[in-house]
């Protein structure tokens, strides 16, 4: 009988402990997440999902405990349209203001995400005092060295996904081992008319011929192109093993599909390839996707073990979306709100100069493995083990599935040739 | 060889998509600038048919045809009707239609890159020691035969020759007894219709996109003011001028200025020939 009343008051103050406490992260005002985003695009609306099944576990727990005071997190979405052909970068700019005027946003975090926008909304930033993570697009190396040339102007700015360098990096360590195992030496690159896929055609052409690669031609295609044929005849005229791919267009799509129409016999290698970043890639293509690769620059966007949380996040977004995470930007976006959560925890405060300073010493264990910051460019640290730093991803479509082929500590499986590259 | 049969596909891929602007304002004088929304929608009413109705394909298509040419003939009936006549109006009233219809279906989530239709036959093959797939070389059947089809239409049956006379001359052809805005709503249906043959015969190439209904907008533009406005003839003659003009610039000069070719023919043509190749604006001026 004794047992029994001991139980009934444990279980009556418990209920009112947790009614208490959930009472006043509803009360208290709720911190928001501002995020300006194109998101009719695929980078765009990656982004918005991650960042919703994170604001939702999170609140689900109770919130963030800002100095003692449980807040619930809100996320706030503004349509940039910056990655649609066109708009020019003050629209994005607009968004980014208005978030922070009109709707209170604490945080900027995903975008803006095309690079030209995402550098002009820095200034912006900075007169705001507005701590921004981008987690999105924008794969300027210029973004973060800005921050490291003015460090004091530009402090509010981190970026947590991979950068133009680190991509480039990880495509040739792919291309060295093609080399060895298969004598690979020609290499074509075909890029869409914008500004990053330029400059990273230009880079990967001069960092190829100093490695000792023959690049067999440059071909930079208008957005919105829809017939790729010659540059792919010239890409078999000239024995090309290897059609580099820098093309965040939905019509890169048809280029691959010509590619195995055509069946050219290079092996085509993407980044910011956004249709193969897909799961209904396949289906899209019927099938005629099939030995593309792509990196999709962090693991957790496409299925690996990189730590326990990849494929934990992998699964409850897919059950939250009812659809895989499809873009570059998915894991890093839901990794924002818990390194916000974390930083916002141990500053005990949404001072902004509190923020950077907690952003600054983050080291945590997320979905694409150790998240550091660089302190003086505040550009997440990359590795090739999860156990070091943020570890990238490459993604080969093989049979239907999108299988990681690297970095090997995370790899499920080796890059295959297509069968008419096999009889060379 | 390579430059004759892409150059080939290339031009009839722009007649396709330039015929259907080119009969509307023929016959009616009115811009079309929903026609490429038109073009976009019929790609997505096909594939909804086919993936989320489960219908046969070919049955898609035809249903798809004939319900972007009601939705072409509504949209003159209801909206266009009013401001005809009023050139300025005209071109705003139509193109504030297409970008409803473009936006209106990015807003109900037809965005991504996964929305397409599968092609009439897969596989490929070589011409001379070029490989072209099937599908390509169909477009150029199917591109054939609707000019040809269009020939017979206009020159043989009552509506064909009704249209042709309202494309000669509206006055003469109303004194004949040919009624103007029934002939535009017909000719506004059948260039509808038009702009669904050429989504369904090209967007299995690739996919179905919201963005494409402004470049086929724009090429559809491009090839009509090069042809010389209303000419049917001249629209097809400009696809092969533009479409081998674009290849040869490919080849020669790169492809970030294929786009260009296109805007550069509507300057050029607007500054030597503004009545275009074929047609008969302006021309009294020109002679003059």
């Amino acid at each position: 009988m004794r047992a029994n009343k001991a139980s009934f008051w444990l279980v009556l103050f418990t209920v009112l402990i947790m009614t208490l406490s959930a009472g006043t992260a509803l009360a208290a005002k709720p911190i928001i997440l501002g995020a300006p985003l194109s998101t009719a695009y695929l980078y765009g609306w990656d982004a918005e999902r991650g960042f919703t099944l994170a604001v939702e576990e999170i609140n689900a727990a109770g919130g963030v405990n800002v100095g003692g005071t449980k807040r619930l997190l809100k996320l706030e979405v503004i349509d940039t349209r910056d990655l649609e052909p066109g708009v020019p970068v003050s629209d994005a700019l607009l968004a980014v203001e208005k978030l922070i005027l009109d709707k209170k946003a604490d945080f900027i975090v995903g975008g803006p995400v095309r690079s030209e926008a995402a550098l002009a909304a820095m200034p912006l930033l900075s007169k705001y005092k507005k701590v921004s993570i981008l987690s999105t697009g924008v794969l300027t190396p210029k973004y973060h060295a800005m921050v490291a040339e003015q460090y004091d102007k530009f402090k509010y700015c981190f970026r947590i996904h991979g950068e133009a360098k680190n991509l480039v990096g990880e495509m040739f360590a792919n291309f060295t081992e093609l080399k060895e195992k298969h004598g690979f030496n020609n290499l074509f690159i075909i890029a869409q008319d914008v500004s990053h896929a330029r400059g990273a055609a230009a880079v990967m052409k001069s960092v190829a011929e100093k490695k000792g690669w023959n690049v067999t031609g440059v071909e930079i295609y208008p957005t919105g192109a829809t017939d790729f044929s010659m540059g792919l005849l010239k890409a078999k005229e000239t024995q090309t093993e290897i059609i580099n791919i820098w093309m965040d267009m939905p019509e890169s799509a048809i280029l691959l599909k010509q590619w195995y129409e055509m069946k050219i016999p290079a092996l085509p290698f993407g980044s910011t390839l956004a249709a193969a970043e897909q799961p209904g890639f396949w289906k899209a293509t019927d099938g005629k996707g099939e030995y593309t690769l792509c990196n999709v620059v962090n693991a957790g966007n496409a299925p690996s073990d990189a730590t326990e949380w990849t494929m934990k996040f992998y699964n409850a977004y897919t059950n939250r979306w009812k659809v895989e995470p499809e873009g570059l930007g998915t894991s890093s976006s839901y990794m924002v709100v818990y390194v916000l959560r974390d930083a916002i925890e141990r500053a005990g405060s949404l001072d902004p100069d509190k923020m950077v300073q907690a952003l600054e010493q983050t080291d945590i264990m997320g979905v694409y493995g150790r998240l550091r910051f660089d302190p003086k460019s505040h550009q997440v640290i990359p590795a090739q083990d999860p156990k070091e730093g943020a570890v990238g991803s490459i993604l080969q479509w093989q049979a239907g599935k999108r299988v990681v082929v690297y970095p090997k500590s995370i790899a499920k499986g080796n890059i295959e040739l297509p069968p008419w590259m096999m009889k060379k | 060889m390579q430059i004759l049969i892409y150059g080939t596909i290339n031009s009839i891929s722009l007649a396709l998509f330039a015929i259907g602007f080119a009969m509307v304002y023929g016959v009616s004088r009115l811009p079309n600038f929903a026609h490429g929304a038109l073009y976009v929608l019929s790609g997505f009413i096909t594939w909804s048919f086919l993936n989320a109705v489960g219908m046969n394909y070919l049955l898609s298509i035809v249903l798809s045809m004939l319900a972007t040419g009601i939705i072409g003939a509504l949209i003159y009936q209801f909206v266009l009707i009013r401001v005809r006549g009023m050139e300025i109006s005209e071109i705003m009233a139509s193109y504030a239609l297409g970008l409803a219809i473009l936006e209106g279906l990015r807003w109900r989530g037809f965005r991504g890159m996964t929305y397409t239709l599968p092609s009439f036959i897969e596989g490929s093959t070589e011409i001379a020691g070029v490989s072209v797939d099937y599908q390509r070389l169909l477009v150029v059947g199917i591109g054939a035969a609707v000019v040809a089809l269009l020939w017979l239409f206009t020159h043989y049956t009552r509506i064909g020759l009704a249209l042709r006379g309202m494309a000669q001359d509206e006055r003469a052809a109303m004194m004949l007894g040919i009624d103007s805005d029934r002939m535009a709503v017909v000719a506004m249906g059948f260039g509808s219709m038009l702009a669904a043959l050429a989504a369904v015969v090209l967007l299995p190439l690739g996919n179905i996109v919201v963005e494409a209904g402004y470049n086929v907008l724009i090429l559809a533009i491009a090839v009509c003011i090069v042809g010389g406005l209303g000419s049917w003839v001249g629209a097809v003659l400009a696809a092969f001028l533009i479409g081998f003009a674009q290849i040869l610039t490919v080849v020669y000069l790169g492809a970030h200025y294929q786009m260009v070719v296109a805007l550069l023919a509507i300057i050029l043509t607007l500054i030597l020939k503004p009545s275009g190749l074929f047609g008969q604006q302006k021309e009294l001026e020109e002679r003059v």
